[in-house]
């Protein structure tokens, strides 16, 4: 039976750009101290070519050739990648400013990969599962939110949050909590508020606030990302916001890129901020005094959504840099570089051996760096960094942590 | 195929290793080429010299067909079955580095490795194999180096093709069995350190067989220390730059000067890669023409000094002009050598518009002809430009003929990055195949070499006559006494007959 490809067909030029050099899975490079593959692949129990990003392009060009159609065991094979972006990357990798490779210009895969995922989703082969677990949460009225928490309890966390006296409706600034953070871990969010108290500024919270849709957009509904974005922008319409701070890199990535996509260029959308730039801000204007503390070596963990989808590198070390005694020490992969906590595009969810292989390989990376702190600005690199060192053998006498930025820095406030 | 056969392979390798999953397979039927293509049965990853044995003596008592496959980036599809069915046999699980003799001064790794993994490990104690094997050696394996006698990813011009460097093999025959090649012919011999002796030099018969005479598993190669001092310069060329850049490699040659790497771009080359923004710098260079760059390397710094002394002499004597030292003057060769843009430097070429690929022609010759094969290649363009409109109407892009960089080799010749860019369009399939056998045909005609030759060049070679009888004969004599059955790399160089299907 021949499946529609309508989605994967707007990337033709894309997936037949892709020479099949391989580097996507094996780049290594010592002279720049490269070693960027895929992370898929290299904890994948069989690293069978599709288990990178070549394979998956091969079978594009099947299905664009006519060769191959959708299928169900397909969708198994697709959805095994986090969408982290590292096989783009490697693919624009001259190294050098001076020099831009030609197949760079017309590849992004990551696009490639949502369009098979769309494909997939509109042809009834996914979503699977544990992902249609996740977006019947988003699609339920009465949650609005992949784990399928009641919506009327989005903002139970403020009922703990010393500083909730910020939260005002006179804001033209507004926190997005995102659906991790409030339903799971709200300490990043908590910690928000203390900093927001500190400088001295307010910011609005919806009580009408839905999931972003990142994560439908990155299973491949397209239709529930849209009606869930639509009413996002509706809700900040209505509340005349001009600008809306998120501290979910996935929320910010699907804002600043998704949004506009989704919901056509004439829509009238606020100013995206994430909360790494916002809390940098206020630190670099002075608004933040910190405690004098004790010399301590930090490390930093780029998400991908932050780092390599949204380009943001600098102002969350800006940040961890203006706590004093900090010492920020990298990680080998870092920045564009940056190895994935194994969390994206819906892998931890359907397949979380593979996600906690990829969280251990970073705990480990961090480790050995003999930091005390490992610091990131995403609630799931969070929670899944977290998990992975929880279960990590540790160097004797040393109890490293993972905590979000906005701990950190609220922690090191004068008091 | 039937499904017992899978089961008796995944008992060899354990289940998840060999599969039959369609999608799986698919991913294993194209190479680096806009055309070939060739759909296995079965894939299978092992992880020893003694499962290749097995999966071989299952190949041989159930007639499959075996396609060995390294880094999987041969440009005539020699690392994907000839025609659909069969297995391929997936190499690079098998990635160790078994030992790194210091004092020998050798390393011995699985055939899986990648050129660039393998230097990686080396660079941290001062060392490198030298020729750093293929252009594609950061994915390309160590085993398909040897089997194609690659060439491209630096060092070749002091240290020649990778072959140069190997010491010994471990081989499994078609037949099952594994052998060793070079000084460790001789059971007693503890280490590999050198390929002459005990008889014929057998580690030649697998170097650059394209896979046809054995599953390489284990490779032993010399080591270097990478010397402490390094220059790296680029230069404008004038007038007629093909011919400049052909006397600068010949005197460089004829004067025994130790250069680690030189290259020339042909115009088209530095004219693209400006016009199309790839190397900023070259914007700022006036009366852009052909350029040539080079590397060399030293244990001091006189003896750097020295060495580019005498090669700017020769470049300067040929008109050539000093870009500048700086990779933002447009100094190229400094990113080849020092950001290993080596690895790299062919990837640039590919991909100038959206969804072009090379139909390569990539060949071997003296250095004294390569000027005329370039001339040549402009006479074969106009020859077929009714082909080329085809292929243009079809794709809305027109093909590229013409060569990437021209590299010397260690045996007073170099390597011809020539062909032609095309487009993977279905409608153009037969086009771009015609095409491609014809400058294969027309190269070959003007008495090159070639390196890979996989699917498509060997049988374009073979079919065409290319080989004295008698050569052929031989060739097909041993085949046919190491793998009787024909079941390893059929099709290669047709020397069974049984012609592929294009």
């Amino acid at each position: 039976v021949s499946t529609k490809k309508d989605n994967l067909q707007k990337q033709f030029n894309a997936v037949h750009s892709c020479m099949g050099c391989g580097d996507c899975g094996y780049a290594i490079r010592p002279a720049v101290e490269l070693n960027l593959t895929c992370p898929v692949k290299e904890v994948h129990p069989t690293s069978f070519e599709p288990f990178f990003s070549r394979g998956k392009m091969v079978i594009a060009k099947g299905l664009l050739d006519g060769d191959l159609e959708y299928s169900s065991a397909l969708a198994e094979i697709i959805y095994q990648c986090t969408e982290c972006g590292a096989c783009h990357e490697t693919c624009h990798q001259s190294r050098n400013p001076s020099i831009e490779n030609f197949v760079c210009r017309w590849i992004d895969h990551v696009k490639v990969w949502e369009a098979l995922r769309r494909d997939l989703v509109e042809d009834g082969f996914a979503p699977l599962p544990d992902h249609a677990r996740l977006l019947q949460g988003l699609k339920d009225a009465g949650a609005r939110n992949p784990y399928g928490e009641t919506l009327a309890s989005r903002n139970n966390w403020l009922k703990t949050t010393p500083a909730a006296s910020v939260i005002t409706n006179d804001s033209d600034m507004m926190l997005f909590a995102g659906c991790t953070a409030p339903y799971r871990n709200p300490g990043p969010l908590q910690a928000f508020l203390t900093i927001v108290e500190a400088a001295g500024v307010s910011v609005s919270l919806s009580d009408q606030e839905w999931c972003c849709g990142s994560v439908a957009l990155r299973i491949g509904d397209i239709e529930t990302a849209r009606e869930v974005a639509a009413h996002n922008a509706d809700d900040w319409h209505a509340a005349g916001i001009k600008s809306v701070v998120t501290n979910c890199a996935g929320c910010y990535r699907t804002f600043a890129i998704d949004y506009p996509e989704l919901l056509g260029k004439d829509a009238k959308l606020p100013l995206f901020q994430h909360t790494a730039i916002f809390a940098l801000d206020l630190a670099a204007a002075g608004k933040l005094k910190f405690a004098e503390g004790e010399p301590q070596n930090v490390s930093y963990h780029d998400p991908c959504h932050l780092g390599r989808h949204m380009k943001v590198y600098d102002p969350p070390r800006d940040a961890l840099k203006a706590v004093p005694g900090v010492t920020l020490v990298e990680m080998p992969h870092n920045r564009n570089n940056a190895w994935c906590c194994g969390a994206g595009g819906g892998l931890k969810s359907q397949f979380p051996q593979l996600a906690a292989d990829i969280g251990k390989t970073r705990i480990q990376e961090f480790l050995m760096t003999g930091a005390s702190s490992l610091v990131t600005t995403c609630p799931f690199c969070l929670s899944s960094l977290q998990g992975a060192l929880k279960n990590a053998p540790l160097p004797g006498g040393t109890q490293p942590t993972v905590v979000d930025l906005l701990e950190f820095m609220a922690k090191n406030l004068a008091k | 195929m039937n499904p017992e056969i899978l089961q008796r392979l995944q008992g060899i390798v354990t289940a998840p290793f060999a599969t039959d999953d369609p999608y799986i397979a698919y991913s294993y039927s194209k190479n680096v080429d806009p055309v070939l293509k060739g759909v296995p049965d079965i894939v299978i990853r092992p992880g020893s010299a003694e499962e290749v044995a097995e999966i071989l003596k299952v190949a041989n008592q159930e007639r499959l067909k075996i396609t060995p496959r390294g880094g999987g980036c041969c440009e005539f599809g020699g690392s994907k079955p000839i025609g659909d069915g069969g297995i391929v046999l997936d190499l690079k699980r098998m990635d160790k580095i078994l030992e790194i003799n210091e004092e020998n001064m050798s390393v011995t790794v699985d055939a899986g490795i990648s050129w660039g993994a393998l230097n990686a490990k080396l660079a941290k104690q001062g060392l490198y194999t030298g020729c750093m094997g293929p252009g594609s050696g950061m994915v390309a394996s160590v085993g398909g180096g040897i089997s194609h006698n690659s060439v491209g990813g630096g060092g070749c011009a002091k240290y020649g093709a990778c072959t140069k460097q190997l010491l010994g093999l471990e081989v499994v025959l078609p037949s099952g069995e594994i052998i060793h090649t070079g000084a460790q012919a001789n059971k007693f011999t503890k280490v590999p350190f050198g390929r002459y002796g005990n008889g014929p030099d057998l580690a030649g018969l697998f170097a650059g067989d394209n896979g046809i005479f054995g599953v390489k598993t284990k490779v032993s190669l010399q080591i270097f220390p990478r010397p402490q001092f390094a220059n790296y310069k680029t230069f404008v060329l004038k007038g007629n730059t093909a011919q400049s850049g052909a006397k600068i490699m010949q005197r460089v040659r004829r004067e025994g000067i130790d250069v680690y790497d030189l290259f020339y771009l042909p115009d088209i080359v530095t004219t693209v890669m400006s016009a199309q923004d790839m190397f900023k710098p070259w914007k700022n260079v006036k009366r852009l023409k052909g350029m040539v760059f080079y590397t060399v390397e030293a244990n001091s710094d006189a003896e750097l000094t020295e060495k580019c002394k005498s090669l700017d002499g020769i470049i300067t004597t040929e008109k050539g002009t000093d870009i500048g030292p700086e990779i933002a003057d447009g100094n190229i060769a400094k990113w080849h050598y020092v950001e290993q843009g080596h690895w790299q430097i062919y990837h640039s070429l590919w991909g100038i518009t959206p969804t072009s690929e090379p139909c390569t022609a990539e060949c071997f010759a003296p250095i004294n002809d390569f000027p005329a094969i370039l001339a040549d290649l402009d006479g074969w363009e106009g020859a077929h430009k009714a082909e080329i409109d085809k292929i243009l109407a079809i794709a809305g892009a027109r093909p590229i003929v013409g060569s990437g960089p021209i590299m010397l080799l260690g045996e007073n010749d170099v390597e011809i990055t020539c062909g032609f860019t095309t487009y993977p369009h279905k409608e153009a399939r037969e086009i771009n195949l015609a095409l491609w056998q014809s400058i294969i045909e027309f190269v070959t005609q003007r008495g090159v070499q070639w390196y890979m030759m996989g699917d498509f060049c060997s049988h374009v070679f073979t079919k065409m006559g290319a080989y004295a009888p008698e050569y052929y004969t031989l060739l097909q004599n041993l085949k046919k006494t190491l793998d009787p059955n024909n079941v390893l790399s059929p099709g290669k160089f047709s020397l069974f007959e049984e012609a592929a299907d294009k």
